[in-house]
């Protein structure tokens, strides 16, 4: 049997972050991913922070990949404005909460998770390999097993022999199979999550730029909450990428059981309210209609230069709006200059219109559909995020930090990933891997960390800047109870005794108050209706249907269903009809069961089955994520 | 012990694939408008040696007989099996060459112009182009190698220096017969069309991932490992390669008469209800033929 020092299973950003550490301290591990690439089962809103607490050492992105990863790894754009929307209707009440996003930050980038992970990938490969290890993908983790006698943990896959090592990371995100396996935790239930949606859409980096009125190498952030929701605790998100958009929304979860609706029409919602849907507007090639009359043959020729032109139109087009892609194509030679690439397109337009019929009108245009759930770290975190050798990061160790609009997981699991890589590089030079030495040691580093202490306690001064942010707010659109609060926490000395006193009455029994539909939905609502202004639309966007949405999006299908139903019959079971993303379950004759090939691994039904990963290579491959 | 030493035959190809391919009007194959790839046998050849490379860390040499473009074909081998040599055979007096002739050329490189001795020799089961499904074996036959054909998976015993090999027989009415033959050092492997590597431990799967990303940097400068040979160069022969050393004479060549259609398509448009109700009603009625339960 083949013997390595340390197994990572999982290669999300904790993981990477893991061996990124390791590696650079010249201990061996391997990581093992079940995607066939590292990136494609990853998603995320997501903003990567890098943050300087006041009190108390974080390790960043940049702490890790080196002080030229703003410069080489592939970020979309530094967020510099961060938004806040309460929405009714056609109204929309606005507030500027940049500075709770530059609230002790380096920065914020927005990031498509595909290409950062597979760039995160081949720094830490680069640096595993000069010891020995490297990545694996393909690789689905099935069982881990201990002799305690020989000293021996081995580690079971799907796909290749069985393996031994002295320490294991579990990074396999927040439906984590090594959780189970190990006992190490029950799996995460309703209260303790949310559900998040997120639609990627295309729009050319100049229309970006000149809709959000910002700089091709800033960024814009914006959060919405109110009747969007459809009565819901959450909120949507809108992120400039680079070309792109991140619009979704993230709900509790239990808050969808009690009020089940589609992910897809929560999506909707946020895409058919005006204000979003100007921000994502585009011009849209629609086909002509083809001449019935023609010969079967011509038709099916007009069909393929359709198809053919309206794709180079959109490379084209793509290359034309983007002041980058201009400059590279250029260099590249592929165009001589952009005089030529704009007459190209002109061109093109014509032949299009003229030949074709084809004609162009306001729309936007959707690439790709996902979902994924988050732990919520207030609620979930493990106390003792270990069991025997095993130390679990990120999402599997349900560390994600929701603070108002703050969601946190990305930078939250790198930080662990780096802790629990320096405890397990003490633990092998001492080759002592008992759970006082190694488990214990990490638990302290976690508990040390600030984003522990974010999961935990109410921070005085993050709250003052969402107090300065409402000063616009009319107090009576709070209850009693609201605006109380708010008025206590309103004056500096008062605060500071009243987040003391609520952190030591305890943060969760005060959640319920702040994460209410009072906050997410009501008081926005009325905020929006009395001091918002009026968004129109001048457009009806085409929203795709959810079958449109899966069509578009690649799978390896595995035969073998990786999700088993237990109870058929269940009230939750038949919740999941309607809170499955991608409608993989259907109800007959009040049996529930599932069709497993739609499945985007999501977890939303994972609490009530017999939940696994598919094998390695099989399910989704997101593109964008 | 002595690191293996392979060599793999390949074969530039019209590329089959949708968008590259062009016919002309009377149905056979347009060659000036259809681009050119590396042959899938040929390609399933270079995966079969990149498994030893993998595995043993055996070193590899690619080479192809053909005209100058064919270096794409070794670019494109070496993108797959991490090739440490190119080797191109090209001199107009090759042209015409029937298998027979291109099997003394290929011999005449591996034996002569490759460093060391050979332990394994690959090639492709057949090519998609022409029959010309004999080169291995011929090639095999002036090597004075075993042949062994229809491999779909093999080792080697680096100390025993033996390959292990799993080959597919055809058999009159017996499907899937696999016959499992050892034979010592050096061989001829014939790669069948469903050969699998399959890397089982996670240090093979680490080799993979680095040789397969050495691969792709060596074939972004594949030139570096490219060495085109003339015949002179080369230094075959005259008689024995090119149209003077092919025996075969190709008397008529009969077009496979087309078969009577027996269905008749009907182009229908997605987007129209009627087009769509027209489908529904025709799937109903073919389904209207089974039990559904
Ligand atoms: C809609 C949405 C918006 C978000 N917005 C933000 C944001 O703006 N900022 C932010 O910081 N965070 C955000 N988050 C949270 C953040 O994305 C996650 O916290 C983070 O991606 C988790 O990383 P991870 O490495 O812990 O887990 P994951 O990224 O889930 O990685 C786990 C990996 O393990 C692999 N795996 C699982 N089981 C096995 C097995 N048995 N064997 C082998 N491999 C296995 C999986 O294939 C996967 O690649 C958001 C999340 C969502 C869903
Ligand atoms: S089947 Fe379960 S895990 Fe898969 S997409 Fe549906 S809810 Fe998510």
């Amino acid at each position: 049997m083949e013997k390595y020092d340390v197994a990572i299973i999982g290669g999300g950003s904790a993981g990477l972050a893991a061996l990124k550490q390791l590696s650079t301290l010249g201990k061996q591990a391997v990581l093992l991913e079940a995607g066939e690439k590292v990136g494609v089962k990853n998603i995320s809103g997501g903003i990567l922070y890098s943050k300087k607490p006041n009190k108390g050492k974080v390790y960043n992105v940049e702490d890790i990949y080196g002080q030229n990863f703003v410069n080489e790894a592939p970020l979309q754009r530094k967020i510099t404005q961060y938004l806040l929307h309460a929405t009714s209707k056609d109204k929309v009440f606005s507030m500027d909460l940049t500075a709770a996003h530059e609230y002790q930050s380096n920065f914020g980038y927005s990031v498509l998770m595909n290409e950062l992970n597979a760039w995160f990938a081949q720094s830490a490969d680069e640096s595993a390999q000069k010891s020995g290890g490297g990545i694996v993908p393909g690789v689905h983790v099935n069982d881990i097993s201990w002799d305690a006698e020989k000293e021996r943990t081995t580690i079971q896959t799907d796909e290749i022999d069985e393996f031994q090592v002295k320490a294991v990371i579990a990074a396999d995100g927040v439906n984590s199979e090594v959780a189970q396996i190990t006992n190490a935790r029950p799996k995460f239930s309703a209260t303790q999550l949310y559900q998040g949606v997120k639609a990627v859409v295309k729009l050319p980096e100049n229309v970006i730029n000149d809709t959000f009125a910002i700089r091709a190498d800033s960024g814009a952030a914006h959060l919405f909450a109110g009747d969007i929701t459809l009565n819901h605790l959450g909120g949507g998100f809108l992120y400039t990428n680079r070309d792109t958009l991140s619009v979704g929304a993230v709900y509790h979860f239990d808050s969808l059981l009690d009020n089940p609706t589609e992910p897809n029409t929560l999506l909707d919602a946020l895409l058919k309210n005006p204000m979003i849907t100007e921000l994502i507007k585009d011009e849209v090639p629609v086909k002509g209609e083809i001449d019935k009359t023609l010969e079967k043959e011509k038709q099916m020729q007009i069909r393929f230069a359709v198809i053919k032109l309206i794709k180079t139109w959109y490379e084209i087009r793509d290359v034309h709006l983007s002041s980058s892609r201009t400059k590279e194509m250029i260099k590249t030679g592929k165009f001589n200059s952009e005089d030529e690439i704009k007459s190209k397109l002109s061109e093109l337009r014509e032949k299009m219109s003229s030949e074709y019929g084809i004609t162009f009108k306001t729309d936007y245009v959707e690439d790709e559909y996902g979902a994924k759930l988050i732990p919520d770290g207030k609620r979930c975190r493990m106390k003792k995020p270990y069991k025997n050798n095993v130390l679990f990061v990120g999402d599997a160790a349900g560390r994600g930090i929701f603070v108002g609009p703050r969601i946190e997981g990305l930078n939250v699991g790198i930080d662990d990933g780096v802790r629990a890589a320096n405890a397990i590089a003490r633990a092998l030079e001492k080759n002592n891997f008992s759970q006082g030495y190694l488990g214990e040691y990490y638990t302290k580093s976690i508990e040390e960390s600030p984003y522990t202490k974010d999961m935990k306690e109410i921070d005085k001064e993050y709250l003052k800047i969402f107090i300065d942010a409402t000063k616009d707010v009319p107090k009576d659109v709070l209850s009693a109870k609201h605006s109380m609060v708010l008025k206590l926490m309103s004056s500096g000395a008062i605060r500071s005794m009243a987040a003391k006193f609520v952190n030591v009455l305890g943060y969760e029994r005060l959640l319920p108050v702040i994460e209410s539909e009072e906050s997410y939905v009501k008081v926005p609502i009325q905020l929006a209706e009395r001091k918002g202004k009026t968004v129109s639309s001048s457009y009806t966007p085409s929203i795709p249907l959810l079958a449109d949405r899966i069509a578009k999006l690649n799978y390896n299908d595995d035969k073998v269903s990786h999700i088993k139903v237990l109870t058929s019959d269940n009230d939750f079971m038949r919740k999941l009809v309607t809170l499955c993303p991608t409608k993989c379950y259907s109800e007959e004759k009040g049996k529930v069961t599932i069709q497993h090939e739609g499945c985007i691994e999501c977890g939303t039904c994972s609490e009530q089955t017999d939940w696994k990963h598919p094998r390695g290579e099989k399910g989704i491959n997101y593109r964008y994520g | 012990m002595e690191p293996l030493n392979l060599a793999v035959i390949v074969k530039l190809e019209p590329d089959f694939s949708e968008g590259n391919v062009s016919y002309k009007p009377d149905g056979t194959l347009n060659r000036n408008e259809t681009k050119s790839t590396l042959g899938p046998h040929s390609g399933i050849a270079a995966k079969a040696a990149f498994y030893a490379k993998v595995k043993y860390g055996a070193k590899i040499s690619v080479c192809s007989m053909g005209p100058p473009f064919a270096e794409l074909a070794l670019e494109q081998a070496q993108q797959t099996c991490d090739a440490d040599v190119l080797h191109l055979y090209s001199d107009r007096i090759f042209a015409g060459a029937d298998t027979l002739a291109t099997a003394e050329t290929l011999r005449t490189g591996i034996t002569d112009k490759m460093q060391g001795k050979m332990d394994i020799v690959f090639s492709g089961h057949r090519a998609s182009d022409g029959e010309t499904g004999q080169t291995g074996p011929q090639t095999a036959w002036k090597l004075g190698f075993t042949f062994l054909g229809n491999v779909i998976s093999y080792d080697v015993n680096l100390e025993k220096r033996t390959v292990v090999a799993k080959c597919l027989l055809t058999l009159n009415g017996v499907p899937n017969v696999i016959e499992e033959i050892e034979a010592p050092l050096p061989v001829f492997i014939s790669i069948d069309p469903s050969y699998k590597s399959n890397y089982t431990t996670v240090s093979q799967r680490i080799a993979f991932e680095k040789y397969q990303k050495e691969a792709y940097e060596r074939a972004k400068n594949y030139k570096q490992y490219l060495k085109v040979f003339n015949i002179d160069e080369l230094g075959v022969d005259k008689a024995l390669v090119g149209l003077a050393g092919s025996p075969t004479i190709v008397y008529q060549v009969e077009r496979i008469p087309k078969g009577k259609a027996t269905r008749q398509a009907e182009v229908l448009d997605g987007s129209n209800p009627e087009h769509i109700r027209k489908a529904v009603a025709k799937m109903k009625e073919a389904l209207s033929a089974m039990v559904i339960k």
